[in-house]
């Protein structure tokens, strides 16, 4: 293997002190980062070639690619305070220059305000705005006094008696600091349209995949379930598909937050993966924003009881009020009767009546109510109904 | 012999339905989009009409435009939601808009025969998501409850009770046995709550439907 071909890609950090242009090409080159920085710096004295190959390279090496797209960029040197700095030594420069009547040394001193200011504002609406590093208080800040500087540098330069360049720049220098007072608000107002501009085509052509894929796909797998019998093996992989994609397709319509509906919804999907068997969950009252964890144990164990002991079309209701929770399984299997239960048939006595009665709530499981009372094999498939009953004020401190 | 009318803009859909009914029922026809839907309903008068409730044509309105656009046949015609999506949410507005029931396209062939048959007959067809819909939409599980028989905007207790026990998964039949019933009084009372589902003016509701452009 050569060792080219281990090479890390060429990228800049997002964690920089001014471009990540020197730490990216030490981490490509595996070189010790002051080894570049160095190079750079003497290179920059061979007629400024470091600072032109610094930005050709900031421009071309794109940003590392692997950490979240979204990750701001944050830069550690504050390039906009720098430049503002800068910008008030040229204008001290400048007001000296004015009192020794030097017109050269006014002219590239203003020259230089102009571009250190302007800069200053620029760099700190493209690149500090999006930098957590940086807070609003310091962009106003370096903003208003740019602008401050600006105008003082352009008035300086026009009361003094001004040659036709002077004034030129004294004027460029006063419009410039005007812009900076109205390019805040400009900036916020296109990168506000431009974002809803792509949101909105994002939202539409969502919604036309949405729209597309209710009318075809979803109805084909709700074909395929009904052809193939809700207990088949076809049925049920048509089934976990259609959720899947109803999942994606109505994301957003769903409440992140993971209630006690929503967790039961899971667990009944997990199951039917597993099993012949299709669990309907309904619910009605109050959502349960914190589900009781004995609960939850014990609803899972007794749909999963209903999935393997008897299969085909279990319904699960959840109930609950401010007070109370209540959640029936109920099953059309071959019916089960606790008193013939072997011992060790721990689902039913331990993970579901002990779990509940620990958690002080109940849990009754007998035949299914309306039923005929004689569920045993070959009956009239009744099947079997779970209740699980909780206090939610009561058990609270025992979740 | 039930006459069926199968509104359905698939046609595969159309077809697998078709083949898989109870051959008590009669289709006399299939119709695709909106326009089509009302003009068969009112040449050819079925008992049942098997509605999609996402179809396209006419304004754009689905099923609900299809029994709006027939409200003067709803005393003959009776309409069967059919649904792909089995959030009730979806199918408030059929119901409202005039549909005796709803069931989902999973349902098997014997259950759609089943509910076609309830419907020709002039009963109810609650799905058990639609009954723990109506309970929280009605504000049953909150204590609700209706002191008079013609309120419309909350369940009599026994109402409620039958409403649960579908919820639960109980056919009309078991929930006539649990409660010591005939079926034919639970099947006045789920009428009486499709009856309350489609006039109520219940904040709830009122708030399906105008989101759904039905009002």
């Amino acid at each position: 293997m050569t060792t080219a071909s281990v090479r890390l890609p060429l990228a800049r950090p997002r964690r920089a002190v001014l471009g990540g242009v020197a730490s990216g090409l030490a981490v490509h080159l595996r070189w010790p980062v002051r080894v570049v920085r160095i190079a750079f710096a003497c290179l920059v004295f061979a007629g400024g070639a470091g600072i032109l190959l610094y930005l050709w390279f900031w421009a071309f090496i794109p940003l590392e690619r692997d950490v979240d797209a979204a990750a701001p960029v944050s830069r550690r040197l504050p390039v906009a305070a720098v430049s503002l700095a800068l910008a008030a030594v040229f204008t001290l420069a400048e007001l000296g220059a004015i009192v020794a009547r030097s017109d050269a040394a006014v002219n590239f001193t203003l020259l230089a305000v102009i571009v250190f200011g302007g800069g200053t504002v620029a760099w700190s609406l493209a690149m500090d705005a999006a930098d957590p590093a940086r807070s609003a208080r310091y962009g106003t800040l370096t903003r208003s006094a740019s602008t401050f500087i600006l105008l003082l540098a352009g008035i300086a330069a026009l009361i003094s008696r001004p040659n036709a360049f002077n004034a030129v720049l004294g004027m460029l220098s006063i419009v410039v600091a005007v812009g900076v007072l109205a390019a805040p608000r400009l900036v916020t107002l296109w990168t506000d349209l431009m974002a809803e501009r792509s949101a909105r085509v994002r939202e539409e052509q969502r919604a036309e995949i949405a729209a597309h894929l209710h009318d075809s796909v979803l109805q084909t797998l709700a074909l395929i379930q009904t052809r193939a019998g809700a207990s088949s093996e076809v049925a049920r992989i048509a089934r976990a598909q259609e959720r899947e994609l109803r999942d994606w397709l109505f994301a957003d319509d769903v409440p992140a937050s993971a209630d006690l509906a929503t967790e039961l919804r899971e667990i009944a999907a997990a199951i039917e993966l597993d099993y012949a068997v299709h669990l309907d969950v309904v619910t009605a009252g109050a959502a349960v924003p914190v589900s009781p964890t004995a609960l939850v144990g014990a609803a899972r164990e007794a749909m999963l009881n209903a999935a393997r002991h008897a299969g085909g079309e279990v319904s699960v209701y959840v109930e609950s009020t401010s007070g109370t929770i209540d959640v029936f399984v109920r099953d059309r299997g071959p019916g089960v009767d606790l008193a013939t239960l072997p011992d060790d048939r721990l689902g039913i006595r331990e993970s579901i009546i002990g779990r509940m009665t620990r958690a002080g709530g109940t849990a009754t499981v007998g035949p299914a109510a309306g039923g005929s009372a004689s569920g045993g094999p070959g009956g009239s498939g009744a099947g079997t109904e779970v209740h699980l009953h909780l206090e939610t004020t009561h058990a609270g401190e025992r979740i | 012999m039930t006459s069926v009318l199968i509104v359905d803009d698939h046609s595969i859909f159309r077809s697998g339905l078709r083949a898989e009914l109870d051959p008590s029922l009669e289709v006399i026809g299939e119709a695709a989009t909106v326009d089509e839907a009302v003009s068969l309903i009112a040449s050819l008068r079925p008992n049942v009409v098997l509605l999609d409730v996402h179809l396209p044509g006419g304004a754009g309105g689905g099923g609900a435009e299809v029994l709006h656009r027939s409200s003067a046949l709803l005393d003959v015609v009776r309409f069967l939601a059919l649904s792909v999506s089995d959030s009730a949410e979806d199918v408030v507005g059929v119901i409202r808009a005039g549909a005796r029931g709803y069931i989902t396209k999973g349902s098997s062939g014997a259950e759609v025969s089943s509910a076609v048959a309830a419907v020709a007959s002039g009963d109810a067809v609650f799905s058990p998501r639609l009954a723990g819909f109506v309970l929280d939409a009605f504000g049953a599980v909150a204590g609700e409850r209706a002191e008079r028989s013609d309120e419309l905007d909350r369940l009599s207790a026994r109402e409620q009770e039958v409403m649960r026990l579908i919820a639960r998964g109980f056919s009309y039949k078991e929930v006539a046995t649990e409660l010591f019933i005939s079926i034919k009084t639970v099947e006045t009372h789920v009428s009486a709550v499709l009856r309350k589902l489609q006039l109520s003016s219940r904040h709830e509701l009122t708030v399906w439907a105008q989101q759904r452009k039905l009002l």
